[in-house]
């Protein structure tokens, strides 16, 4: 008997997702413990191993491999929490960190103030030293700048140090040079080098990403330390691996140097597991919609893998490595309705969270929420939410909407339910359009993996909003980042700066950059424990029209690169640029100009396949409990519909909507516009009806 | 009025699809576009408008063109009225008929559902060139508008989806860069897209309810306008800004007067008594400002007021032809845009004693260079716009300092800095320093946002230098007892010792290669007086090096040790009284 464990750590909750090969797939939530997140992890297992009926040692002596999701990072950043970090830069530029380009995101608030910058102005320290745009030294590298910097750092009791010069992506000798420096003087010290986390071009992106990734460094190897010692403690002896924000999973040794690349962790796991559901039915590509208590996520997944983004911010902050590309919008359980000075009913981001929580808690919350008006539409049943631990008082929810949605509107509560339900559902929508429109992709062709404890409650909506026409929700739908983290490959990304027009780009020089990638890539994973014949490299361009300023990923075959086959590239580009902005300028034979070459490795793992549940030997009323008086927003009334029980509905179950399921740890909302379907591995699979 | 047929709800979805649709038209251009003031720096405005050119919804990315595109929308559907047909793009820049700016260079689309006119995208951006005597079109030199620019009057360049071939070649035959046909197909894509998404809207809810709704959406935002509008007390209040330097008679000067009545729900700018235009490049039209007015006010109300034609229902604005505001016919007017900061200046006095929580202190004003020549590593000729040379600190407000280093008002932070190493790629320049400009912030008890200081060594031949903007006599001012910021300076310093400080309005031609430049761009006004700010903020910024210890001891009566940066609690204590 051994188990694989996913553990994704949120503000809330922590959840569990296990899968053996003889016991199949469990799934577990615990309260999260903010102040070190290891803790709940480590009363999780406990819980589980209890579920077992074995002590912890001897579960944890089974488990051979924990995939860990963790917020740390992130919230460090969100709360400025993280380490006394301490900058080196090319004398006359140290504040480009704290400018961010000069933007002011709200340009008629004048009340809004600029990003708190990681590093204070006192610990920016300019030296000497500068190189051209070509990487040839104008002025060496003044060492006794350097010392006399580092000598401030020390008295200043600096965690960790970060180094970022002019044109180092050109030539990284003063970087390192300095870098000795630091390691001499301060060998305790975590150290960033901007040409080792980022070495590309643009000034404002690489200093950002290398400040922050020494900002969050110590704090994510202290967090890995005490885990690791748990762990360890209670007696774990596998593999502990971590989720990354680029959708693959890492060894905590390799995540350490590059903890900037674990700042969108949490969620990542996600549209493996997304996947993982709709790839049954054909489909290697779909939306994932996940909302909690306080915020909605969007994401993509394109052929099988989770669309990435090059150029993110975290809080105002760049960071400019490949990370997941997430819509969050501030929508969520918690989401309080409101009435603005124009008369127009809103709905967040404003969140009650779980302190005082929603109206209907009755934990001392007053305003209303979305958790409020899904208990008045009848989507929720007061007596059995969250499993019936929490019993929800709807007279609280309907009082709190009287007040302050429904009177102000001159409307009844009932009605201002409705509203408020329309409108978080037409805000969710823009989320996902944020991630699909924007990107010029037609959101109707994909089909929308519903997850989160509140996303099936709004999934039907969102879709007919979208004009969506399915909908997968999947059978771990409340746990699902958690779900995908056991799904994930190791995967390690790495870029060069190489600027040349395409026609003038000198055969080896691209070669021996992508090469030298693809080794240290194979390095990586070897450290991992990863066969050759399991290893991938995917290779992918930066391009532009000259004169262009933005480029386009355009992915290569490797074969292109080794015989230096330009015309085939720009081909490529041409095809990509037409796809993403609806023309190109290939007839007219327009120069194409490189930037970046980057490399994908890919170690691939052994994924759980979601097991597969009984098919339906009775007939699918059996598997009605009741009906419940909801509303019906196709039909505009309330009515009675019917509350199906989750765990009595088998593969092959349909039945039309208007429905409600019920699980132990959400409910969906089956509109009369859709026909519920249960699939072989217990989703529940809902296609609108002509 | 509101009928009973009306949905709240979908109200607020219209209004949220509304803003969705222009934004993903300004993604659009930010991506296609090639000009580095229009993918960069973001100058270009993006929206929709319903049949009569009535605003539904914009996105400008910078505020200056907040009034931009409805008043020529308005024009354009006039003067085409009957001949509209599905298919169309009509082009505009004309300033005698609604333009804001000769470079800024409009496309309108026409939206029809079965047959009938319902609305209008558009985009406008600042071209690269638009024709004129000089490249680029800064023309200090200027009297008339045919020296500056190539007019375009309303004119269609596609019917019907064909393209009018004459047309569109006699434009771009007198428009030097080729550039600009690129950017301007760039213009006709984004107005596509905004077609398609709000044909597919008004088909979704049906013409008639999108209608209704979408006067509902109007009357909502005048609504939040009006609210605001009653929060100010009722009253006649007055300001003036100055103008420095009409590019032609030195020590000239202009003044800005603005008479503001408040009455109930009503707000009216008048400029009656302002000074009559210049002779030169230094007017404006009356959209340019009217778009500065209103992005002033907009700045003292709620931010979140949905931007739509109700938004402006309640503010009216009067400029008579023939003052510095507003410039007759064919007065040349380039420079107009560049006349937002002195009349932000006159509003902001004006209602700084009657709502004094609402307004900031002065904005450092604009001074901006633009370098042209060859880069010899590359050989080819370049161009390029210091935007991170001009961007100076913003005014203080009664509760929160500045904005540093965000730029004139006119784009309120939405202009960026280039990236230092693209800088450096794409001119031949090296940069020596761009950081904050210590003391350069005015003094109060909330300081102003800081300047910044620029310093780069030319390379390259042939180097040519355009200055344009002002800041150079008067600094930005402080309220209710805060200090002015710094003044504006560009300062050239020869390999051959000697140095050369061009007007703010010049062309420099033939700059040798290895000299220095050198550009401070000031900081912005404080408020409140500065020995009430608190001793730790003041502490702190002297040991980041942004306020010297002279100026610490000096005007915040805060004492530093000058080699500890240590607080002399004792000395601070009797400074402050």
């Amino acid at each position: 008997m051994s188990y694989r464990i996913g553990i994704d750590v949120g503000g809330t909750f922590t959840d569990f997702f296990m899968w053996s090969k003889e016991e199949g797939v469990s799934t577990h939530k615990t309260l999260s413990t903010p102040d070190d997140p290891s803790v709940g992890v480590l009363e999780g297992l406990r819980q589980l191993a209890e579920a077992k009926g074995v002590n912890l040692p001897e579960f944890a002596s089974r488990v051979t491999a924990i995939v860990h999701g963790t917020t740390v990072t992130t919230n460090a950043t969100l709360t400025r929490k993280g380490a006394r970090t301490g900058l080196l830069t090319t004398d006359g530029v140290r504040d480009a960190l704290e400018m961010r380009r000069g933007i002011r995101e709200q340009q008629y608030n004048n009340r809004f103030l600029n990003a708190v910058p990681l590093v204070p102005r006192r610990r920016r320290k300019p030296v000497k030293g500068r190189l051209d745009c070509e990487g040839k030294e104008i002025e060496p590298l003044c060492t006794d700048g350097v010392r006399v910097a580092v000598e401030a750092f020390q008295r200043d009791g600096v965690e960790a140090v970060a180094i970022c010069f002019m044109n180092a992506f050109a030539n990284s000798t003063h970087e390192q040079q300095a870098a000795s420096i630091v390691r001499e003087m301060m060998p305790d010290t975590y150290l960033s080098v901007s040409t080792e986390v980022l070495p590309t071009i643009r000034f404002y992106n690489r200093i950002s990403t290398t400040v922050l990734n020494s900002y969050v460094g110590p704090i994510l190897n202290r967090y890995l330390e005490s885990l690791s010692a748990r762990l360890s403690e209670a007696g774990f002896r596998g593999v502990l691996l971590i989720m990354q924000s680029n959708g693959g999973v890492a060894l905590p040794d390799i995540t350490r140097s590059r903890p900037v690349a674990t700042l969108l962790s949490g969620p990542a796991g996600g549209p493996s597991a997304a996947v993982a559901y709709t790839r049954p039915h054909g489909d290697e590509d779909c939306i994932l919609v996940d909302m909690g208590g306080t915020s909605f996520d969007a994401s993509l997944v394109r052929s099988g893998a989770a669309a990435m983004t090059h150029e993110c911010e975290l809080d105002r902050l760049r960071v400019a490595v490949p990370m997941l590309d997430i819509a969050t919008i501030g929508a969520g359980g918690g989401s309080i309705g409101w009435i603005d000075e124009g008369g127009l009913l809103r709905m967040g981001p404003q969140s009650a969270g779980a302190k005082p929580g929603p109206a209907c808690y009755g934990r001392g919350g007053e305003l209303p929420t979305c958790t409020d008006a899904n208990v008045v539409l009848g989507y929720l049943d007061p007596n059995s939410f969250a499993g019936g631990s929490l019993r929800l008082d709807p007279d609280l929810a309907l009082e709190a909407i009287r007040k302050h949605v429904a009177g102000p509107l001159s409307l009844s509560p009932e009605e201002a339910a409705v509203g408020m339900y329309r409108v978080i559902n037409t805000n969710m929508a823009h989320g996902v359009r944020e991630i699909t429109v924007k990107r010029g992709l037609d959101p109707r062709e994909f089909p929308l993996v519903v997850a989160g404890g509140a996303g099936a409650l709004h999934g039907c909506m969102i879709a007919a909003e979208m004009e969506i026409p399915r909908l997968v929700v999947p059978p771990t739908a409340s746990v699902l980042c958690a779900t995908g983290m056991l799904m994930c490959d190791l995967r390690h990304d790495y870029v060069r700066t190489c600027v040349s027009r395409l026609k003038d780009l000198e055969p080896p020089r691209l070669l021996a950059l992508v090469r030298e990638m693809i080794e240290q890539g194979t390095a990586e994973l070897e450290r991992e424990g990863i066969a050759l014949d399991r290893m991938a490299h995917e290779v992918v361009l930066d391009l532009r029209y000259v004169k262009q300023y933005h480029e386009v990923a355009v992915t290569v075959p490797l074969q292109a690169v080794e015989t230096s086959n330009h015309a085939a590239v720009a081909d490529l580009f041409h095809g990509e640029h037409n796809r993403l902005y609806g023309y190109d300028l290939g007839a007219e034979g327009a120069g194409v100009e490189l930037i970046n070459a980057r490399v994908r490795s890919v170690g691939r793992v052994d994924r759980p396949t979601p097991p597969e549940i009984a098919r339906a030997g009775q007939p699918v009323d059996r598997a009605i409990k009741g009906t419940r008086r909801a509303w019906v927003p196709e039909h505009r009334v309330y009515s009675d519909v019917p509350v199906f029980a989750g765990e009595l509905l088998a593969s092959g179950h349909t039945f039309e909507g208007p429905a409600l399921v019920e699980r132990t740890d959400t409910t969906i909302v089956v509109t009369a516009g859709f026909t519920a379907r249960i699939d072989q591995h217990g989703s529940c699979l809902l296609t609108a009806k002509d | 009025m509101v009928d009973k047929e009306i949905d709240k709800v979908l109200v607020s979805i219209i209004g949220r699809a509304l803003k969705a649709i222009s934004d993903e038209m300004s993604l659009c251009m930010e991506k296609t576009t090639r000009s580095p003031i229009l993918c960069e720096a973001k100058d270009f405005v993006t929206g929709l408008y319903d049949a009569e050119g009535r605003m539904l919804e914009q996105t400008e990315n910078l505020p200056i063109l907040s009034f931009s595109l409805s008043p020529v929308c308005q024009h354009i559907a006039k003067v085409f009225r009957g001949e509209i047909y599905p298919g169309d793009v009509f082009f505009h820049n004309d300033v005698f008929s609604y333009g804001n700016q000769n470079n800024d260079v409009a496309a309108f689309k026409p939206i029809f559902v079965d047959e009938t006119l319902v609305g209008w995208s558009a985009a406008k951006g600042h071209m690269a060139d638009i024709g004129g005597a000089v490249r680029g079109g800064y023309n200090p030199n200027a009297t008339e508008v045919w020296q500056e620019a190539l007019r375009i009057p309303a004119v269609k360049v596609i019917e019907r989806g064909k393209l009018r071939r004459d047309v569109w070649n006699l434009i771009f035959a007198n428009i030097r860069l080729p550039i600009v046909e690129e950017d301007m197909r760039a213009e006709i894509g984004a107005c596509t897209v905004g077609e398609r998404r709000l044909s597919a809207l008004i088909n979704k809810y049906g013409l008639e309810r999108f209608e209704k709704h979408k006067q509902a959406l109007f009357e909502a935002s005048r609504r939040m306008m009006e609210a605001e509008i009653r929060a100010i007390p009722d009253g006649v209040y007055e300001g003036e800004g100055q103008v420095y330097f009409d590019g032609r008679t030195p020590g000239s000067k202009y003044t800005i007067r603005v008479k503001i009545t408040v009455k109930g729900e009503q707000i009216v700018f008048d400029y009656a008594n302002t000074d009559a235009q210049t002779t030169g490049f230094v007017n404006g039209t009356y959209t340019s400002s009217a778009s500065a007015t209103l992005l002033t006010f907009l700045q003292m109300v709620n931010p979140d007021i949905p931007h739509n034609h109700g938004m402006t229902e309640p503010i009216e604005i009067v400029i008579p032809e023939g003052c510095i505001l507003n410039a007759a016919y064919p007065a040349a007017t380039t420079f107009g845009n560049h006349l937002c900061p002195p009349n932000a200046d006159a509003i902001m006095r004006a209602l700084a004693p009657v709502v004094p929580a609402r307004v900031t202190a002065g904005w450092n004003n604009l001074l901006c260079s633009l370098s042209t020549g060859r880069n010899t590593r590359k050989d080819e000729p370049y161009v390029d716009i210091l935007f991170m040379g001009l961007k100076g600190g913003s005014g203080a407000m009664c509760d929160c300092d500045g904005y540093d280093h965000i730029g004139m008002i006119d784009a309120s932070g939405g202009l960026l800095d280039q990236d230092y190493e693209m800088f450096e790629q794409q001119t031949p320049h090296l940069l020596l320093k761009h950081e904050f400009l210590a003391d350069s912030a005015g003094p109060g008890k909330h300081r102003g946002g800081l300047g910044v200081e620029t310093i780069y060594r030319m390379g390259g031949e042939g180097t040519q230098i355009v200055t344009f903007g002002d800041g150079d006599v008067e600094p930005a001012f402080g309220l209710f007892g805060g200090g002015d910021g710094t003044l504006n300076f560009i300062e050239l310093r020869h390999p051959d010792g000697t140095t050369h400080r061009p007007t703010t309005k010049d062309i420099v031609p033939g700059v040798p290669v290895g000299t220095i430049y050198v550009q401070e761009a000031g900081g912005g006004g404080g408020y409140g007086e500065p020995r009430q700010r608190p001793v730790r903020k003041v502490l702190d910024e002297v040991r980041d090096g942004i306020t010297s210890v002279e100026a610490a001891r000096d005007v915040y009566g805060v004492a530093v040790h000058p080699d500890t940066l240590e607080l002399d609690e004792q000395e601070t204590a009797k400074l402050r009284g």
